[in-house]
């Protein structure tokens, strides 16, 4: 019996932390997020009003994104990479790890990359490769990860912080390498008492592993970095980059030293699993804070691995150092050296679209737009390239002015992004058209928008000439109305006269009614209130 | 006929193994009449179709060129049919859901599956001993004790021990075994049959139970090279469920480059009728594999088999391969630590056996759960070679063994690729522009013993395991440079257990290795 205990190859350390870090996903969605609202929001929490960084000291940070791809399939299977169907159907042999089945790297995700590396302004190595990453999980099939440890697929390049995302001062944080991996499948706890479900359907998609140099010195900074590089890989459609949905995830690396000495002198400790901005910082914070208030105290900082607990605004310890395991990285004989040629990076390179910083300053010069509008325009993917047809030909400020107040309330109405949603440019043009020609009243152009989300996929035009709707512009029988009215509600009119100006709204609405909403409201205030005057 | 000098080499085989059953190829109902015959004696099928069912099997109305052939397979290689077990308590009752690209091809090629043959637990061992059915025995007995017949007392050898004897015992024509580090070469010596290991990546690996991913190849075993080479041809293509399967374009590329040697003369194919076929052809004799533990026996066939390939037109020159004894331990080493990898995937989550003590306590957790199933379902030598593989990989040891062996093993490549007349396909310089024109220095083929001795007898290879993996030094190196090796029977020692000698060539120069090889076992 002794041989059996002796065979177990791995401590029982990564199992908690891996426990850990799945049921905070499948739970999150409900209970940890609320808890992170009210985190953010309440005062009961000791890390919100302290500054970032305790005078005299300065922090030294490097962030671990992983990102799923936007491949269609699995990194190396055929299988779907659609996680989120129904569990277990999307497997391929090699996902599940079945006896003398082999991956077959996909190439989407090799494009992918690249994308990500040219986005970053990083350079895609000519030669890379894939390694072993061994440990024992539920949640890994292969009893390893397939992932990049000795040669990279990217090296290089940075995202730029400054004044365009609301910083202060300039910060270039380094890129230090961009490697390709399998996602692991999905444990799901709690759901049979006394077992762990796993759904493979996750198992082996294309996760993008972007690591930082330690260039971050902030938690705001952490958080912009996290933020930018968002708007980066959805722009260039690397990435959905969903932290609640997990198609991004956040492992930070955070030291801290005094001003004055070496910037890496001090002791790190790795908080992982800070899946939101809000957290990011709240939790960088407070670990800036544990690590000061150790070292003013004659504490050692130990190199160990924490998480953050939203509730508390601390964070904890979820494995030391003599806990860490040995993943046995060798070289994955099973998948070739991939070799790039210049000609291929070239293509890439060729088919990017513009990067949005060059978008910003492009957009808002070409158009005279205030920043804030691009910003947010280029924060929704596919929204710019709306703008730009709809503007062609148009005034620009009022097609922005309705993208970012109509269009966009109707998307957060629906809790939909653009590219989901059911409007076609060639809608939103003939609205515009219809609105700003004078055929429609702003009333009736919100009600044909809230058309065409739902769903209707004919033009303005047919949808107006169906509603019948038109402008009333008759101005005489508008003014017959409105004498008739005043006629009908003396009351009314003397209180408007004594000083009630709130009467004339009273006018305007019935006014309205009459016409059945096809005058103008700005027509119909002005000739009420020349006759309330007049009388 | 071929099959008819074999028969004359075999004429002192155990009287208790039919004299047909060394004269005519093997059909399917003469291959399983042998099995019911004699497979409860040796022990050499782990399942195999029943008699009375053999039109079921044979679903496969093609013309193709292994139409009735009767067919083993190694129980490491997926069928969809029978269990792909691996001889592991692991894989018991596992049955693939899919059939391996290679029996796929060969099923094409008409060939019919009569079962999965016995092997050492995913392939590890030399003997054929360490198998949840128990220890596969040697058709074949020493003259001197043909009066019992229950007694088989001699190892087939291993790992492939099963697929090599089937042969050997006419329970089928061809069969197919997997080689990661002399797998095939050994057992076909020890039961006096070919046993041929392609060039790495010849015939996909989808579907063989990867062992060490780097050095494994499926492999054919048959009486003659010419079966074996009917075989490969139908196995022998690209397939693009296996990453390290050679592509069209570079077999295209080794085929120009190969057949741009003007010393070989690749016109008349049938030169059976030349007096000297070979001729032209530059064989070496590596002398680091005089190796001390190597027998009388196995000396004096490597000096008649260097006579008869010089009989035949060989020039037969002495080379050097200095790094040949650093070999061994670097094979071991990178070989468990491969397995330690590919064996981590049985964990009795998704397939497989799953340890039934279930962990009471609160501090149970999933890696006990492991640690169980594990030490239940994988057999002593498998745990031995998994541990010893993962401690070679740590972190700590890592550089000196794991990193050290990776160098080794690109050394042996490199010795081999000096010796070898033609260049290395894979060798950025070696393009299809290069036309051999004026024939460089270096040799054709290399000739050397498959085992430093004849079979052993059972039970004698666990007394000790590393000498037991020291007899590994004549077939490790073949598997570290990727390049194609073939065991050919060439007789027996004094007491009539077979022996085999094994030819070598550059990766990618498989045709002529079957080609000399032919013509070797032809005269032996």
């Amino acid at each position: 019996m002794s041989s059996i205990r002796r065979f177990c190859l791995q401590p029982t350390a990564p199992v908690l932390n891996w426990k850990w870090r799945f049921c905070k996903y499948i739970s999150s969605v409900t209970a940890d997020n609320a808890q992170i609202r009210s985190v953010c929001s309440g005062a009961a929490v000791p890390t919100q009003n302290i500054l970032d960084i305790p005078p005299g000291w300065k922090a030294a940070i490097g962030l671990e994104l992983h990102v799923q791809l936007m491949a269609a399939r699995k990194l190396f299977s055929l299988a779907s990479a659609k996680w989120d169907d129904p569990p277990n159907t999307n497997v391929n042999l090699v996902d599940a790890g079945m006896p003398g089945s082999l991956p077959q790297l996909n190439p989407e995700c090799i494009y992918l990359a690249a994308r990500a590396i040219i986005g970053l302004n990083g350079i895609v190595q000519r030669r890379s490769s894939f390694d072993r990453k061994h440990y024992f999980y539920s949640d890994q099939p292969l009893g390893f990860q397939i992932t990049q440890q000795r040669f990279p697929i990217g090296r290089g390049g940075s995202i730029n912080l400054g004044r365009n995302e609301g910083l202060g001062y300039n910060r270039t944080i380094r890129i230090h390498q961009l490697q390709l991996e399998q996602d692991t499948a999905k444990s799901i706890h709690d759901v049979y008492p006394g077992y762990v479900l796993t759904d493979l359907n996750r198992a082996g998609v294309a996760l993008i592993e972007i690591v930082s140099e330690p260039d971050i010195e902030t938690a705001e900074e952490a958080a912009l970095y996290v933020r930018k590089m968002q708007t980066l890989l959805r722009h260039i459609r690397v990435s959905h980059c969903n932290m609640e949905e997990g198609s991004m995830r956040c492992d930070v690396n955070v030291s801290v030293y005094r001003d004055g000495e070496g910037r890496l002198s001090g002791t790190r400790c790795e908080l992982k699993n800070l899946n939101s901005l809000k957290v990011i910082r709240s939790a960088v914070k407070a670990e800036i804070q544990r690590q000061v208030e150790a070292i003013d105290g004659g504490n050692m900082i130990e190199q160990e691995t924490r998480g953050f607990d939203a509730r508390t605004g601390k964070t904890y310890l979820t494995r030391s150092k003599e806990d860490t395991p040995d993943y046995r990285y060798m070289p994955e004989p099973d998948v070739p050296e991939i070799h790039i040629a210049d000609e291929w990076v070239e293509a890439v390179k060729a088919g990017l679209p513009e990067l949005p910083e060059a978008t910003l300053l492009r957009v808002v010069e070409q158009y005279g737009l205030a920043k804030e509008d691009v910003e947010t325009m280029l924060a929704e993917p596919g929204c710019i390239s709306l703008f730009e047809q709809a503007a062609k030909g148009r005034n620009a400020k009022h097609v922005a002015a309705w993208i970012t107040s109509e269009v966009f309330g109707q998307l957060s109405y629906r809790a939909q992004k653009l590219q989901d949603s059911q409007l076609t440019a060639i809608q939103f043009c003939g609205l515009l058209d219809a609105l700003y020609g004078r055929q429609i009243t702003s009333a009736q152009a919100k009600q044909l928008l809230i058309e065409f989300m739902d769903g209707d996929k004919r033009g303005a035009e047919e949808l107006i000439k169906e509603h019948e709707w038109k402008v009333m512009d008759d101005e005489t029988a508008l003014q017959d109305i409105v004498r008739k009215l005043l006629e009908e509600h003396p009351n009314e009119v003397a209180g408007y006269l004594k000083g009630q100006k709130r009467r004339l709204n009273f006018f305007v609405g019935k006014v309205m009614a009459a016409t059945k909403g096809q005058a103008r409201p700005q027509d119909v205030s002005r000739i009420v209130q020349k006759q309330l005057e007049k009388s | 006929m071929v099959l008819l000098v074999l028969a004359i080499s075999s004429k002192r085989a155990v009287p208790r193994l039919s004299v047909a059953a060394y004269t005519t190829a093997a059909t399917v109902q003469t291959a399983l009449e042998a099995i019911s015959r004699s497979n409860a004696h040796l022990n050499l099928f782990a399942s195999h179709i029943a008699q009375n069912n053999i039109e079921a099997h044979s679903n496969t109305p093609c013309d193709g060129p292994l139409k009735g052939w009767p067919v083993a397979i190694k129980a490491n290689i997926a069928t969809s049919e029978q269990p792909t077990s691996c001889a592991s308590r692991a894989l018991q009752d596992y049955v693939s859901p899919y059939q391996s690209t290679a029996v796929e091809a060969l099923a094409r090629a008409g060939a019919v599956v009569v079962g999965k043959t016995n092997m050492d637990e995913f392939g590890m061992g030399s003997t054929n001993e360490y198998s949840i059915y128990g220890a596969a025995r040697n058709p074949r007995e020493p003259n001197t004790n043909s009066t019992n017949k229950q007694q088989y007392r001699h190892s087939p050898g291993g790992s492939s021990g099963g697929s090599a004897a089937a042969v050997a015992a006419g329970m089928c024509r061809v069969a197919l075994g997997s080689d990661t580090g002399g797998s095939i070469r050994v057992p076909a010596a020890w039961c006096g049959v070919v046993g041929f290991k392609p060039s790495y990546g010849c015939i996909s690996r989808h579907g063989l139970v990867a062992y060490a991913s780097s050095l494994d190849a499926i492999g054919v075993l048959a009486r003659t090279v010419d079966d074996v080479r009917t075989a490969f041809q139908a196995m022998s293509v690209p397939d693009s469920r296996d990453m390290t399967c050679m592509s069209e374009r570079l077999r295209t590329r080794i085929n120009v480059l190969s057949r741009s040697r003007k010393w070989i003369n690749y016109i008349s194919k049938d030169s059976s009728t030349h007096a000297l076929p070979l001729t032209g052809i530059r064989v070496g004799i590596p002398h680091e594999f005089w190796v001390e533990e190597l027998s009388q026996a196995a000396l004096d066939s490597w000096r008649s088999g260097a006579d008869k390939l010089a009989m035949l037109g060989c020039e037969i020159v002495p080379v050097s391969l200095p790094h040949i004894p650093d070999s061994l331990p670097a094979y071991y080493t990178l070989a468990f630590a491969e397995s330690s990898s590919n064996l981590a995937r049985f964990d009795g989550i998704r397939y497989g056996t799953r340890s039934s003590e279930r962990p009471s306590t609160e501090k149970a957790n999933a890696s006990l759960k492991y640690a169980n199933t594990r030490s239940e379902g994988l057999g002593k030598e498998v745990q031995r070679r998994i541990l010893l593989g993962t401690y070679v990989m740590t972190a700590s040891a890592s550089e000196q063994y794991h990193v050290l062996s990776q160098k080794i093993r690109r050394i042996v490549q490199q010795e081999f690729n000096a010796v070898f007349a033609l260049p290395n396909a894979l060798l950025p310089h070696s393009t299809e522009s290069i036309i051999l024109t004026n024939r460089p220095s270096g040799v054709d083929a290399l000739l050397f013993p498959t085992t430093t001795d004849t079979a052993p007898l059972l039970g004698s290879a666990d007394l000790n395991p590393v000498s037991s993996y020291v007899s590994d030094i004549m077939t490790v190196p073949a598997n570290l440079a990727g390049i194609p090796a073939i065991s050919v029977p060439v007789g027996a020692d004094g007491a009539g257990m077979p022996l085999g000698l094994q030819l070598v060539t550059q990766y990618g120069d498989d045709s002529l290795l079957l080609r000399i090889a032919s013509h070797l076992q032809s005269h032996c």
